[in-house]
């Protein structure tokens, strides 16, 4: 896809967050639109190795989303991909559905449960440390929420990953620069959040998280990497990207647009 | 074993192993060993066949541990005191085709990160064994940070989980197999220290209970190396004319019920004694087994650790005795239970 495709692609993504959440009255907005592009680029410019057809395939790279609240954009992006049915998407959160509130391994693309912040990097250290001894080239990318930085639990892991020169895994960090009820800067400040993953010795890059140019340009080279480091992408972005009214604001953590403010979002979210 | 090599946490194995044997009576008869050692052998074993056995230490260390890290070196990890992040890398490695066992004192490797057991362990249903030394108060003036006396209660609400509460060598090392060959998640409550054999080298450890020893005024069902003094009481008994059959719980999940409920047929009354809180331990899995089956003609008697954080230091048998699960006073507890008294 060219960049204008995935730039396309990213607005579509949103745009289905946006009425499944508006069907089901349920759902967090405001982190799944803050990486929506990360997460297109990473799926749908050759960035992740997979099958959808075989979700098991024994050397695809393993993504894991760490900030398991954010699933809607990857349900929406694996259903539209082949993982399982796009018309199952009308079943999440519904009974008897397989697609919850956080990711779950029972669904076709989804590496492990997810839901409680903390825990991705450090199974996905697991899963990087199991490449090492299989001598696997698969590489393990897991996304993180800024705010789930306040658990200890990830920088337990940081500091296996770098001790064991894990640079088969990337973390990429969503800095949205709020938690659900608060910016993160008035909450328990989080900067300087890169020296912190550089002193805890991971290679660091900053990027936009929003420029799909930028993206690629910085994920492209990953599996070419010699660096004995694992991979640290501070990707700046905007809680509630792409609904004016949403963008950096407390309020849409997992707010639930009223029948004006969903007229509205539709409008700026408009897709071909 | 006298290595000049020995780490600084290896040492104070030692020290501990040394004290234990001291206090609990046990004399280490050739032949004996300790339990710790029985379990990392057995699973050395495994290991050696099954290069996806892959073994993680929160910096906890047992003598037999040292053959296993130097033979094994790929297969064996010090992840450092972090056991958080230990049970979600199990857990990664596990999604990935290994068979993980983490390892650290009972309590910091169940409680210190049970969301992760919950959560990626549990929740996922994977072949993951947590390994905790130090069942109940074995890590006696250490206090209350080091004692497990909640662990079983917390384990046994896990959803997937098998749990094994060794009693002596040769039930530790089936632990280790058991877990191993069992592809779910299992917790081994394990001991420090050497004890005199419960069981014959050729037990096959497939019911998950084993009526030790019969009798037929009370049925005392322990788990654990507090099984040791449910036979001392036992014996004690046979002094006031009383017949009392032990049981040793070695699995405490899946409860296996019918084993359980075939055994106590025997009996006219019921003791538990365990080396954990009255809550929640092997007392209230016997007592909901009993309710769920509507079984009101066996009283149980209750025989744990009192809910609370008492005060004081000492030595295991001092601790227990403040519990009143010495010898002593088990044995005229459960006198005064069977005679129909309060």
């Amino acid at each position: 896809m060219t960049s204008g495709q995935l730039q396309k692609k990213a607005q579509w993504v949103r745009r289905q967050v946006l009425e499944i959440i508006a069907a089901t009255k349920r759902g967090h907005i405001g982190g799944a639109f803050s990486c929506a592009d990360i997460l297109t680029v990473l799926y749908y410019s050759k960035i992740l190795r997979f099958d959808a057809s075989c979700p098991q395939m024994s050397d695809r790279d393993r993504f894991l989303l760490s900030k398991g609240h954010a699933c809607l954009a990857l349900y929406v992006i694996l259903a539209d991909l082949g993982f399982f049915p796009f018309s199952e998407l009308q079943e999440y959160c519904r009974k008897g559905s397989r697609l919850g509130g956080h990711p779950d391994r029972n669904i076709p693309g989804i590496e492990a449960d997810t839901g409680s912040l903390g825990h991705g990097l450090g199974i996905g250290a697991g899963m990087s440390m199991a490449a090492r001894l299989d001598d696997k080239a698969y590489l393990t990318y897991v996304l993180l929420g800024d705010g789930e930085c306040y658990e200890g639990s990830v920088w337990e892991a940081a500091m296996f990953a770098a001790h064991h020169e894990l640079n088969n895994l990337v973390a990429i960090v969503d800095r949205n620069r709020q938690c659900a009820m608060e910016f993160t800067e008035n909450c328990n400040r989080l900067e300087p959040l890169s020296d912190k993953w550089h002193s805890f010795g991971w290679d660091t890059i900053t990027v936009d998280g929003h420029s799909i140019e930028a993206l690629c340009e910085i994920l492209r080279p990953v599996k070419t990497r010699t660096s004995k480091k694992p991979l640290a992408i501070l990707a700046n972005t905007i809680k509630g990207k792409g609904v004016s009214f949403m963008e950096a604001n407390v309020s849409w953590h997992h707010g639930i647009p009223t029948a004006e403010e969903l007229a509205v979002a539709r409008k700026e979210l408009a897709v071909d | 074993m006298a290595s000049p090599r020995l780490k600084s946490s290896q040492l104070r194995e030692r020290s501990l192993l040394l004290t234990d044997r001291k206090i609990t009576g046990m004399q280490s008869a050739p032949g004996i060993i300790d339990m710790r050692d029985a379990f990392f052998s057995a699973l050395f074993d495994l290991a050696r066949r099954d290069t996806n056995v892959v073994f993680l230490t929160a910096d906890m260390g047992a003598y037999s541990l040292g053959k296993f890290k130097a033979e094994l070196p790929g297969q064996y990890i010090n992840i450092g005191i972090a056991e958080q992040n230990m049970a979600s890398v199990a857990a990664g490695l596990s999604l990935s085709g290994k068979k993980v066992f983490i390892y650290a004192i009972a309590p910091f490797v169940t409680q210190r990160c049970y969301e992760q057991i919950k959560v990626d362990i549990s929740g996922m249903n994977l072949p993951v064994t947590v390994v905790g030394i130090g069942g109940g108060i074995s890590y006696n003036s250490d206090g209350l940070s080091h004692h497990a006396t909640q662990d079983i209660a917390v384990m046994r609400a896990l959803p997937n989980f098998a749990i094994y509460s060794p009693s002596d060598a040769i039930s530790a090392a089936a632990s280790a197999v058991l877990s191993y060959h069992g592809n779910a998640p299992s917790y081994v409550r394990l001991d420090k220290g050497t004890y005199a054999p419960l069981y014959r080298s050729n037990e096959r450890f497939s019911a998950g209970v084993t009526e030790l020893k019969k009798g037929n005024d009370i049925l005392i069902i322990s788990t654990g190396p507090i099984t040791h003094n449910a036979m001392k009481v036992s014996i004690a008994l046979e002094k006031s004319g009383l017949r009392a059959g032990v049981a040793d719980l070695y699995r405490i999940k899946p409860l296996n019920g019918t084993a359980i409920l075939k055994i106590i047929k025997s009996y006219r009354r019921i003791a538990t004694l365990e080396e954990h809180s009255s809550i929640g331990g092997i007392g209230s899995a016997i007592s909901e087994l009993l309710t769920d089956n509507a079984i009101a003609e066996a009283p149980l008697k209750r025989l744990a650790l009192r809910d609370c954080t008492c005060d004081g230091y000492g030595d295991r048998e001092w601790m227990l005795a403040q519990h009143g699960l010495d010898i002593n006073s088990l044995a005229n507890t459960v006198i005064t239970f069977i005679k129909g008294a309060k």
